[in-house]
């Protein structure tokens, strides 16, 4: 059992480990302790959609759950594309450049593939909700990815990008009315050397649409800026734990202690580390008939005493600082209210 | 199941991309698959993309460091880094060292190839397909197949894609040329085949089917194969039920869940499925060895 009294909760961990239903077993246990709570989530199964009753609608509102708690428990699916284009939306100054960048070509390829957008506009949506003082708690849940620290580096390297300059000069005039590429003595020669470079390696076409596109973009640069200078700030605030989940797996201990090193090392505050789906060790085997010592049993008694070994393992490496909790393998999957809560009470208690 | 037919199609392939969601065993089954093939006699490269290396420690050999490394007479395994590619693809092109260096350093080429949509995945098939016409180093036989443990199935972005994105985004110059006959390479049934790996459990089983219908409606392809990994055993006949048995219940409700699940996988795939167990082996050459032996006897080339 562990405590967790910050009012932002990040869960985090390698895909495929179950961090979507542990975010939604927290906060369904932080709801039920009285907080009003969000839960934001990426990649739920159909089950727990329809146990949380998202997915419903086309965007990505919030939806209350009715889970008989005492504190409000909400909902959310992340939506990237949905994001940006709602950013875009409500920050264009105008009309003409509203329709400029959804309509544009770049943007269109760009919404859904760009490297790093989703997790981006999914720090941007947290900004949004935490700042509204809406709720005692937000659980947010992070994108499957290998790379979980994709989701905390977006905000950094959006700054990043904007502070080298590349936006501010695509933005420039470098075509004229014809389409055509104008001098750019005014670069220098290292612009003008990769200018010649792109136009070598890439084409006219596609330079013409990022022109148009970061032209039309460069209102938000600063507001983009700003708010993710914001998100970094909250993200390292001791308002702010991470929860990161584990698998039991040797090569899921190899995965979560390289988290938690990467973690610290960003100045993140790591809070507790669960290790998930767990088989059990010490067993009641009960008076097996002859002949049912089968595969099966022998397989879950190494799997159990492999997972023992790998909590242990990990349990020395993380040391005192980070409790270490272990959720058991269930029969079945927890999908359901009930399930859930039982999940949430064997962590939170 | 159609075994026979899709061991030989998969022998006649040029290259074979194994994906699935993160977590299911994509690495081991491709080092499965490589062992496979070159023991058929395919000369056979076994390439990851991974930040981290996997593939040394399921066959046995030292980490590749971006080198080739030689597992046995037919089979090399290497680690590409797409960020590597991209930068050989400026050396190649630029020749100018001075210029090159100029280039490498600048932040708008490093932002712009790690942000631009497709790019990255792109440059990988792109080396793949030089590798397969014999640009590889010399002295070193050149692959017959390739065999790409590739990243997990995410969300809308799908690599397979991002070659025919790159190619309608970048219409002219050599990246766009790249792109546009990788694209042309992931589309021909006669060359290119992609391996689906799952598990018998509910997300996995998901990702699966929401990628078999981005393949479909985005490629017009279908895999040739989906791998459910990591299967409980099935159960034996006649087991009376012990109400006092924690770890036979447990078995029971875990195998229920692989069944229920690859019911729904087969109700919406027609294709085949073959299917792997959960064995009591850490990965290493022996999970290899036996999970080999288990999928050549599933694909009907015999044990």
């Amino acid at each position: 059992m562990i405590k967790l009294e910050q009012p932002l909760i990040i869960v985090v961990g390698a895909g495929g480990v179950g961090k979507t239903t542990l975010a939604a077993a927290l906060a369904l246990e932080k709801a039920r302790s009285g907080d009003d709570t969000l839960v934001m989530t990426f990649d739920p199964s159909l089950r727990l959609k329809d146990t949380l009753g998202i997915g419903e609608q086309k965007d990505d509102d919030e939806v209350e759950v009715d889970a008989g708690t005492s504190g409000r428990l909400t909902a959310s699916l992340l939506d990237a594309r949905r994001t940006f284009d709602r950013l875009i939306e409500s920050y264009a100054p105008d009309e003409e450049t509203r329709r400029r960048i959804l309509g544009n070509r770049f943007y269109d390829h760009l919404g859904g593939s760009l490297a790093g957008m989703m997790e981006y506009m999914a720090s941007e949506r947290l900004f949004e909700v935490a700042n509204s003082g809406r709720f005692d708690t937000i659980v947010l849940d992070t994108p499957p990815t290998r790379q979980a620290l994709d989701f905390l580096q977006a905000p950094e390297r959006i700054v990043g990008f904007l502070d080298t300059g590349g936006p501010k000069m695509a933005a420039k005039a470098w075509f004229d009315e014809k389409g055509k590429l104008r001098a750019t003595k005014k670069l220098g020669i290292l612009g003008r050397n990769v200018e010649a470079f792109f136009d070598r390696m890439v084409g006219l076409e596609l330079l013409r649409d990022m022109a148009e596109f970061f032209q039309a973009f460069a209102p938000f640069f600063d507001g983009f800026r700003e708010r993710a200078l914001e998100v970094q700030k909250l993200l390292r605030s001791p308002e702010t734990v991470f929860v990161l989940i584990s698998g039991p797996g040797p090569q899921r201990v190899a995965d979560t202690l390289f988290f938690a090193r990467k973690l610290k090392e960003a100045g993140y505050h790591l809070g507790p580390v669960v290790v998930n789906r767990v088989h059990p060790g010490e067993v009641q085997t009960g008076i097996a008939p002859p002949g049912t010592e089968t595969d099966g049993r022998q397989l879950l008694k190494w799997l159990g005493s492999r997972d023992a070994e790998g909590v242990n393992h990990l349990r020395d490496l993380l040391g005192a600082s980070h409790p270490l909790v272990e959720v058991g393998l269930r029969m079945d999957e927890p999908t359901d209210i009930e399930s859930l809560g039982d999940l949430g009470t064997a962590l939170l208690g | 199941m159609r075994g026979t037919t899709i061991l030989t199609r998969l022998l006649e392939l040029e290259l074979i991309v194994v994906t699935g969601k993160g977590g299911v065993g994509k690495s081991s089954i491709s080092a499965v698959l490589g062992r496979l093939l070159s023991d058929a006699g395919r000369q056979t490269l076994l390439v990851e993309v991974d930040p981290r290396e996997n593939l040394h420690h399921l066959l046995d050999v030292p980490p590749s460091g971006g080198e080739l490394v030689e597992v046995a007479p037919r089979l090399r395994v290497q680690h590409l880094l797409p960020r590597t590619i991209l930068d050989d693809l400026v050396r190649e092109k630029l020749k100018v060292g001075p210029l090159v260096k100029r280039i490498l350093a600048s932040p708008i080429h490093q932002h712009f190839t790690e942000a631009a949509p497709g790019l990255k995945e792109a440059a990988v098939f792109g080396r793949c397909l030089r590798l397969l016409e014999g640009h590889g180093p010399r002295g070193v036989p050149t692959p017959d197949v390739i065999v790409l443990d590739a990243p997990a199935t995410g969300h809308g972005a799908s690599w397979l894609g991002a070659a025919q994105l790159v190619s309608d985004v970048i219409s002219s110059g050599p990246i766009g040329h790249m792109a546009s006959l990788v694209a042309e390479f992931l589309a021909d049934p006669d060359r290119s085949g992609v391996v689906v790996v799952t598990t018998g459990e509910e997300m996995p089983v998901q990702e699966t089917l929401e990628f078999l219908e981005t393949m479909e409606t985005r490629l017009h392809r279908q895999p040739e194969l989906v791998i459910a990994n990591a299967l409980y055993p099935e159960l034996p006949e006649d087991t009376p039920e012990d109400p006092e048995d924690s770890l036979f219940d447990l078995w029971v409700h875990r195998r229920a869940i692989n069944e229920a699940e690859l019911d729904r996988l087969s109700r919406e795939w027609d294709g085949p499925v073959a299917h792997l167990p959960l064995l009591p082996l850490d990965p290493g050459p022996a999970l290899v060895g036996r999970l080999g032996r288990r999928l050549k006897t599933e694909l009907g080339g015999g044990a």
